[in-house]
């Protein structure tokens, strides 16, 4: 990794003498209003409840629920991820509006847990995306999310929480390893490499040979027939 | 008035509206969080909200509709800001009467449905589909409770309905001069917030939020906006039509927190209507009460 910092940066100049005034105020309002979406896959969903209820009440440091991924800064992810629900987990963080932050809750997305030897759970979440935080436990109790939380509100006031930026950086290193557990057809309806472009985050990660084998049989996304009624299908002959 | 007041004034009454709405959105957090024994957000919890949901790196429009729809949502109600009179501020209120007044505040509904629909999601569809079947049922009990009023104090010039209820102190408000009616008008106005239980449209545990499905960053930081901008303009004009309005700002603002809160804390306590309930419902009582009012003021 010592190779990264020898890579000479050149900072933006600034000439507004408030362009840090509102950084930081922008910093600061992001680290104090954090919208979830919930992605409860295991047994870690039922410390929610109390962590977002009368005992412990999240929403007194601006935490609150939402309920679509375009709405929310924070998915998090309560326990094993299957990969059927993988893929589901992909679509949903692709999806999400950036800076966006992820947070593992309980042992099994930080190593597969008790699932280690399960042949249909993906074991480290971080391989096929970029998580900012880790809250282990089995499960970890309300007091654990809420203190991880604080973390990650520190850590994005501070300008650290950075992970999305990751994910665009280094492209081909999740997508390989998502076509490893989904097959080299793989694709999602998101169009990451065009959003890299968008962001300035191209990098030396983002292109390779796996996302070179997603062109090859890439499909254009197309919008869904409009049908009234059930149709029912003739069988193939 | 010459037009630089003018201008002075249709740029400030927006302004105050708005920093007076996230005080009532805070307001009816709080109220939530301390019906559920908790603590509640921080005093600038809205502002954080709405700093936060603007400076979102990722902006996802749907199209030139979905854009032109939040603005429409938007201006309808910074347009209303203009025609309702606060203490020491009029802005146009005398030129638009409560008519135009009842029609803008009907824009934004319908700025919604058009930006919703570009989105095309399905449950956004649903979502509008029930705002504006809830815009049905609010609003002709709404309309009988302005035409009483309008009726009883023979104008439909809101300065003047404010003046005539002023002249006699607590005994000339519309609130003890037409009971019916204010109470036709506190269900109505309740339901115009779309809180529970006539939360039909954003049932975020049935449609995902409704109209904001598909709503994020300045997109949603624009509804948020919004927001605020409803509470307070529902708020103001309950007050101007049944409360006498306000002499100073102290009694305006402490009469609005204090109307709003009525439904506040009637709404965290109560589950959802469904959408044929909620019509049933605001079509039989509120009519009963404000046509039975309407009958005592004639």
């Amino acid at each position: 990794m010592s190779s990264i910092k020898q890579i000479p940066v050149v900072e933006a100049k600034r000439t507004n003498p408030l362009a840090r005034v509102f950084d930081d105020l922008v910093r600061f309002c992001r680290s104090r209003s954090l919208f979830i979406l919930h992605y409860c896959t295991g047994c870690g969903a039922i410390e929610l409840p109390p962590a977002m209820t009368s005992r412990f009440d999240m929403e007194r440091l601006g935490i609150q629920p939402m309920v679509s991924p375009r709405q929310a800064d924070i998915l998090l992810i309560t326990g094993y991820v299957s990969i059927k629900t993988l893929k589901r987990v992909i679509l949903t963080y692709e999806q999400m509006g950036s800076p966006k932050y992820v947070i593992g809750i309980c042992s099994c997305t930080v190593n597969g847990g008790m699932y280690w030897q399960s042949y249909a759970t993906a074991k480290k979440l971080d391989e096929y995306m970029p998580v900012d935080l880790y809250i282990a436990g089995c499960m970890p109790r309300p007091e654990a999310v809420i203190e991880g939380l604080q973390q990650l509100m520190d850590r994005i006031h501070a300008g650290e929480a950075n992970s999305w930026e990751d994910y665009y950086r280094n492209y081909d290193y999740y997508l390989g390893n998502q076509q490893k557990l989904f097959g080299e057809d793989w694709q999602t309806p998101t169009d990451v490499i065009s959003e890299a472009k968008h962001y300035d985050l191209l990098s030396n990660g983002t292109l390779g040979d796996h996302t070179r084998l997603l062109e090859q049989h890439q499909k254009p996304l197309e919008a869904l027939e409009m049908r009234l009624g059930h149709e029912q299908k003739e069988p193939a002959k | 008035m010459s037009a630089t007041e003018l201008l002075i004034e249709l740029t400030l009454m927006p302004l105050v509206a708005f920093v007076v709405g996230m005080m009532m959105v805070l307001m009816m957090r709080r109220i939530a969080a301390k019906l559920q024994r908790r603590v509640g957000p921080p005093f600038f919890q809205p502002l954080y909200d709405i700093v936060k949901l603007h400076s979102k790196r990722t902006q996802v429009s749907h199209g030139l509709i979905h854009d032109i729809g939040i603005v429409m949502a938007m201006g309808g109600y910074i347009a209303a800001e203009t025609l309702l009179p606060v203490p020491g501020m009029n802005g146009i209120a005398e030129k638009g009467g409560i008519i135009t007044l009842l029609y803008l505040m009907m824009i934004p509904s319908l700025g919604l449905a058009l930006g919703v629909g570009q989105c095309a999601n399905p449950n956004g569809s649903i979502g509008i589909a029930r705002a504006l079947t809830a815009m049905l049922a609010y609003d002709i009990p709404l309309v009988i409770v302005v035409f009483g009023v309008a009726y009883a104090a023979g104008t439909t010039n809101l300065i003047d309905i404010i003046a005539t209820q002023q002249a006699g102190g607590f005994e000339t408000w519309g609130v003890t001069q037409m009971p019916l009616l204010a109470i036709a008008g506190l269900i109505a106005m309740h339901a115009s917030l779309g809180k529970q239980p006539f939360e039909i449209y954003i049932a975020p545990a049935e449609i995902a939020t409704g109209p904001m499905v598909e709503m994020g960053g300045k997109y949603l930081g624009g509804l948020f906006v919004m927001q605020c901008f409803q509470l307070y303009t529902t708020a103001v004009l309950y007050v101007s039509l049944f409360l006498g309005g306000g002499t100073t700002w102290f009694d305006f603002l402490l009469k609005s927190f204090l109307v709003l809160a009525i439904p506040m804390s009637i709404a965290y306590l109560f589950p959802r209507y469904r959408t044929e309930d909620l019509l049933r419902l605001m079509w039989k009582w509120p009519v009963m009460l404000g046509l039975i009012g309407i009958a005592f003021v004639i």
